[in-house]
């Protein structure tokens, strides 16, 4: 289930019969948990049939976005209190002599310090003042916070004062309020970067709580014996008695479940890479699948703060059905301000006059103005006639010629959107299949297809309800990282196999605690390495956590660290010198799959034929329910279904595959 | 006649193209001076030398790549461009920067026509100057470290591996040195192939019109921007504190803006002759730190390309700080350009009023330290810019602890890792209370970063803007001035702002007081909820005590 700002999205798979069915509900802003259940209710009878369930949980985020989280007291250590004011100083709009800094989610009056300090080994230099942390959660209790964020400098390294610190607050302060300890929620150096995601944790925490322990509640009333699983910002699944200790991981878990399930559809086409493309009316977002696993960061920032957590590397920009197309000094514009829901494009007849996206697509006759959003909204096409026709004019062209050329300039933006991401990875588009979703990512996925040199897009069913379907194809997931600064000189290859054997047997427990049965775990290992004077790092796969124990590791992890360099750089430098930096492992309990099965039901709806133009030429052109394909579709052709409809150009070759996806074969690659 | 389409299209895929070369520059570079500070530009050029798209880490860098081009192609005819070659130029009277700001660019053939160039600058660890990471007292280029003209690394796509060598030796940081190039080289190879696929697609003689019109196009736009500027006369001055080897006299800079019509003129023949020490830059980025000024009121929004700076002229005077010749030293090229950009800001106060700011801190406040890490028995450099307050505006109070303007979107050095690369410890990072200039709204406040050596070190020093500090607007106060000491509080206190190379040792303490940024209109009117809410933040010293500021100071005359 993936609950989003306008539908709770919900995905049902029946285990006996193979079959997946969709459904949504709105969603229900004051408590989420309403729509939850109003969607549930609408493709299960007695939830206690359930036997696995998982949502995307946007609560933490809303919190954020509203600023209607947690009041929180932060504890520094001495002389480090406005680290988190100071935010690193930097701006990152160059032409604004008014920059701000986005606003602290903790008040300066709200810092408090406390003396104790360790060295960058993780050394005492000065003891933790226990007095000054008592006096903290007096002040916290006394004040009434919701939580309290603690961040000591080094306690990546060693934890030693923060979990002190935690011990004297969680004794003070009972299990009402929550403490969160910065080495807890990410165990990487910087300081702004550590204590940020400790108060983003803390801030968002105690909503999320309350959130996930009122859905369980109101489960249990009904039947559910399964634990509840949310979707994290990974692209993995945690149950939520374990989000509920690290709600921060479940930040961004909404746009995420889209990449899950295209590294899920990347898997049963065969295909190692896939491009993910959710087109909605105001934003497209792009992920990417590179050798079947979803791209993920070590960092990102959500709502300007830096969060320490992997995270599905996620690039949106304003461009959908909804971006207006204008003029200015002669030139033809296309977004990025969008009409948005109110008033919408033209074709909405709800007092819309600029032309957008969708307004072109209308005149084009790619939209069928009778079964748009499922038939539940008319279409008025000629006010989507009328705001092209006026820009037309302003741009001495023919409404035809600029209704085709909006769609051109927005597809060749979503294009450039892609080669951002391809290019930061070092990847080619070309070698990618391009999967479509979102309300209007079918609508263009052949074109942008075009314009990167991709020959084969994939449009999965419920393209609108695609994210959920994803979270259902999701590992349970968790990683974990322990800090291990080594030249390459001194490395010790059976030390570094004995930490990343303790890791493992963290990670080992800590699927068990999430209920993954021992048939179902699996590890994976890593390291992070830099050339020596480098601060980024590349993380290097290793084969298990064995392997730095092996003759000749030394010689072999450089070469694998060289080619990595030169596969996602361009270049190497291999005669520099290399070093280590964190140690990592990565849990998965793997689930069972869906295996869907698809039959035609060529009864469904009626073929008509309509005018659609391609190149400046109008094409009689079938338009056909996705239900009833059969067999191969060559375009030109419009495929309509509930929350999408996939246009089919000239050149291509559509067919539907047995687990349901839609595949275009692109013609025509530019 | 190319249809707007078509040319939106081409538009679209120059910037995106521009902004390929950037992501592959900054992915690929070895030091954070790069990655992280973004001391580094792109430029895609079409065959003329004009800019088809840039992106830039650091905007004093704004539009002025094309000089390398220009001037190889001045030097040695057009011929001299061959495929696959590339070229490497640091030369500070061309590029106009110091010689840590190497500029690698090539040509771009399509088909075998010469089709456009690729060209990036990025910020160079080391050059082997006297010191190392750079002198601040210098008084000749000769002491700056290599300095390479126009020539070629290399030569039909293969490199020349006898430069290579040549660079590896003369610089302290070979291994970085020749990564950073090789993520240089990477970076026009992506503008090559990018601007190959976009006139293979469309052909040169579309692109070409295409070009064409988004230059009219632009220039339409920034010619009606500035038409919406009221014309006049418009004029600022102020000092630089001094030139780092005569530490009494300030350098003054006066600024002249002439808006007439739809295009504006700015003098800056005005300012003291080239100095002694290392405080000169080349004419280029003299016009290039005008422009920045100009994108600040003007016009931010519009993407820049060779239409951009059309309506703009900049005369500068050979043999003064701003366009200075051979052998200047030219280390801290930007410190007087910061201030050329503040004083602009400063000068078209009055036109205006709705986009301008009072001044900020003004400097990068560069705190260097060197030597041999008692740890490792290795060699180290640490290069920190400090942050400081910006100023307030008609509706808005200044940012506090923000990076100073000249330096993009630098992040500070986060203790943790500073403490873990070099032997030094930082005992405070706090907010300097009360340093921002009093007004209605109240000018951001600077910062306290207090400073514990954990080793003998060689320490050099640069903060500025201590006698032209933060001006308020409309009736606002001044910032206070930076303010470093060593060992505060101990026998053998002492207060400095600029030395290079002191003799510090383990345990010796150094405290470094950045200023604030002016306030905005009349004390006075000061909305009393937003007081209390300072004094209850500890954003302003408590009343009674005096408003920290410089008694005295002179304020930058307006002429």
């Amino acid at each position: 289930m993936d609950i989003g700002g306008t539908f709770t999205d919900v995905v049902r798979y029946d285990e006996r019969t193979g079959r997946v069915v969709a459904s949504k509900a709105p969603t229900t802003p004051g408590n989420l948990a309403d729509g939850v259940f109003s969607a549930l209710g609408r493709v299960v009878d007695d939830p206690s049939e359930i036997s696995f369930f998982v949502h995307g949980t946007t609560q933490g985020l809303n919190a954020l976005l509203e600023r209607k989280g947690a009041r929180v007291l932060l504890v520094t250590g001495e002389g480090a209190r406005d680290v988190y004011r100071i935010a690193r100083g930097n701006r990152d709009r160059m032409f604004d002599l008014r920059y701000r800094k986005p606003e602290p989610l903790v008040p300066r009056s709200a810092v408090t310090e406390v003396a104790g300090r360790l060295d960058w080994r993780g050394e005492e230099l000065v003891p933790l003042d226990e007095d000054a942390v008592r006096a903290a959660a007096r002040r916290a209790r006394g004040e009434g916070f919701d939580a309290v964020a603690v961040c000591l400098l080094f306690s990546y390294v060693n934890p030693a004062h923060e979990i002190r610190a935690g011990e004297i607050l969680a004794e003070e302060l009972g299990e009402d309020t929550l403490v969160v300890l910065s080495h807890e929620v990410a165990r990487e150096w910087r300081e702004y970067e550590r204590t940020s995601s400790a108060v983003l944790e803390a801030y968002t925490g105690p909503v999320v709580r309350r959130y996930l322990a009122g859905i369980e509640e109101r489960f249990a009333e009904r039947g559910l014996t399964v634990p509840v699983h949310v979707m994290q910002s990974s692209g993995g699944l945690v149950n939520a008695s374990y989000a509920m200790r690290r709600p921060l991981q479940t930040l961004l878990s909404g746009p995420v479940g889209g990449t899950m399930g295209g590294v899920a559809a990347a898997r049963l086409l065969g295909r190692p890479n896939a491009i993910c493309v959710d087109m909605g009316g105001t934003s497209f977002d792009v992920s990417l699948v590179v050798d079947g696993r979803p791209d993920i960061s070590a960092e990102a920032r959500v709502e300007g703060f830096p969060v320490l957590m992997p995270i599905v590397n996620l690039h949106t920009i304003g461009a959908g059905g909804g971006s207006i197309a204008y003029a200015e000094a002669g030139a033809l514009r296309v977004g990025p301000e969008s009409a948005g829901a109110v008033p919408g494009p033209a074709c909405y007849g709800r007092g819309g006059v600029r032309p957008t996206v969708t307004d072109a697509n209308v005149v084009l006759g790619r939209v069928d103005p009778s079964w748009f959003a499922g038939g539940l909204m008319s279409l008025d096409v000629q006010a989507a006639h009328t705001a092209v026709a006026d820009l037309a004019r302003e741009l001495r062209l023919e409404t035809l010629q600029i209704a085709e050329g909006i769609c051109s300039v927005a597809n060749a933006k979503m294009a450039q959107a892609i080669r951002t991401l391809t290019v930061e990875h070092g990847v080619e588009p070309r070698e990618f299949a391009l999967v479509a979703f979102g309300g209007a990512g079918a609508m263009h996925a052949v074109f942008i297809a075009r314009e990167l040199g991709i020959s084969e897009v994939v449009v999965p069913r419920f393209p609108g309800a695609f994210s959920a379907w994803g979270m259902l194809e999701a590992d349970v997931r968790r990683d974990l990282s322990h800090p291990y600064f080594r030249s390459g000189g001194e490395l010790d290859g059976a030390d570094m196999a004995s930490r990343l054997k303790d890791l493992q047997d963290q990670a080992l427990e800590e699927l068990a605690g999430q209920g993954v049965a021992d048939s179902r775990m699996r590890i994976e290992h890593a390291v992070d390495m830099r050339y020596e004077g480098q601060d980024y790092t590349l993380t290097v796969p290793l084969r298990d956590a064995a392997e730095p124990g092996t003759p000749g590791f030394p010689e072999r992890i450089a070469a694998r660290y060289a080619d990595a360099h030169t596969k996602r750089y361009g270049h190497a430098t291999p005669e520099a010198p290399v070093e280590f930096v964190a140690l990592r492992s990565t849990g998965f309990g793997v689930f069972p799959r869906t295996a869907a099965t698809h039959a035609a039901q060529p009864d469904e709806g009626t073929r008509t034929v309509r005018e659609v133009i391609f190149d400046g030429e109008a094409h009689p052109t079938p338009v056909l329910r996705r239900g009833a394909l059969e067999g191969e579709l060559t375009g030109p052709a419009i495929v309509v279904e509930e929350t999408a409809t996939t246009v089919i150009p000239p050149g291509c070759v559509a067919s539907v595959d047995g687990n349901g996806f839609l595949i275009i074969k692109v013609g025509g690659v530019k | 006649m190319i249809d707007p389409v078509t040319t939106e299209i081409i538009r679209c895929a120059l910037l995106q193209a521009a902004e390929d070369m950037n992501t592959t520059l900054i992915r690929s570079s070895y030091t954070p001076v790069i990655y992280e500070a973004k001391d580094c530009a792109v430029a895609l050029l079409d065959r003329d030398h004009n800019v088809l798209g840039q992106s830039s880490g650091l905007p004093i860098f704004l539009g002025n790549l094309e000089v390398c081009t220009r001037e190889t192609e001045r030097l040695h005819g057009r011929q001299v461009w061959r495929e696959g070659d590339v070229w490497v130029l640091n030369d500070s009277y061309i590029g106009g920067t110091h010689l840590n700001d190497v500029t690698v660019y090539g040509p771009i053939f399509v088909g075998g026509e010469l089709a456009g160039f690729a060209a990036s600058r990025a910020h160079w660890l080391d050059m082997g100057s006297k010191d190392p990471g750079g002198s601040m007292d210098s008084t000749s280029i000769f002491q700056e470290g290599l300095r390479l003209g126009p020539v070629r690394i290399y030569e039909g796509g293969e490199p020349r591996a006898d430069l290579h060598e040549v660079i590896a030796r003369n610089v302290r940081f070979p291994h970085a040195t020749l990564g950073d190039m090789r993520a240089q080289v990477a970076c026009v190879t992506t503008g090559r192939r990018r601007l190959a696929e976009i006139v293979s697609r469309w052909g040169l003689d579309t692109v070409t019109a295409a070009r064409d019109e988004i230059f009219a196009q632009t220039e339409q736009l920034e010619r009606a921007a500035i038409a919406a500027v009221p014309d006049g006369v418009y004029r600022a001055g102020g000092f630089l504190d001094n030139d780092g080897i005569d530490l009494a006299t300030p350098l003054p800079v006066n600024v002249t803006v002439t808006v007439a019509g739809e295009s504006v003129t700015v003098d800056l023949t005005d300012c003291a002759d080239q100095a002694t020490g290392p405080v000169n830059c080349g004419a280029a980025q003299a016009v290039a730190a005008v422009r920045v000024a100009y994108k600040l009121l003007v016009s931010g929004e519009v993407p820049l390309n060779g239409g951009s700076f059309r309506p703009l002229s900049v005369a500068t005077r050979p043999g003064s700080m701003l366009a200075a010749e051979a052998p200047a030293a030219c280390q801290y090229y930007y410190s007087h350009l910061g201030l050329v950009i503040d004083l602009v800001v400063r000068a078209l106060a009055p036109a205006l009023p709705g986009k301008v700011a009072a001044a900020s801190y003004g400097d990068s406040l560069i705190v260097q330290m060197s030597g041999v890490d008692p740890r490792t028995g290795k060699l180290y450099v640490s290069q920190e810019a400090t942050v400081g307050g910006w100023g307030a505006w008609d509706g808005g109070d200044g940012e506090t602890c923000l990076i100073n303007s000249v330096n993009g979107s630098l992040r500070d050095m986060p203790i943790e890792v500073l403490e873990t690369l070099f032997p030094v410890r930082v005992t405070r990072y706090e907010i300097r209370p009360g340093t921002g200039g009093a007004g209605r709204w109240r000018g951001g406040n600077g910062v306290v970063r207090e400073y514990e050596f954990s080793g003998d070190t060689s320490l050099s020093l640069w903060f500025e803007r201590s006698v032209t500090p933060a001006w308020g607007l409309a009736g606002g106060g001044a910032g206070a001035p930076p303010r470093v000491t060593l060992n505060p509080g101990r026998p053998g206190e002492r207060e400095m702002l600029k030395v290079n190379a002191l003799a510090v040792r383990k345990g010796d303490v150094l405290r470094c007081e950045s200023g604030g940024g002016g306030g905005y209109g009349p004390a006075e009117l000061r909305d009393g909820a937003a007081l209390a809410h300072d004094l209850a933040e500890g954003m302003v010293t408590p009343p009674g005590r005096a408003q920290a500021g410089p008694a005295g100071s002179p304020v930058p005359s307006v002429k």
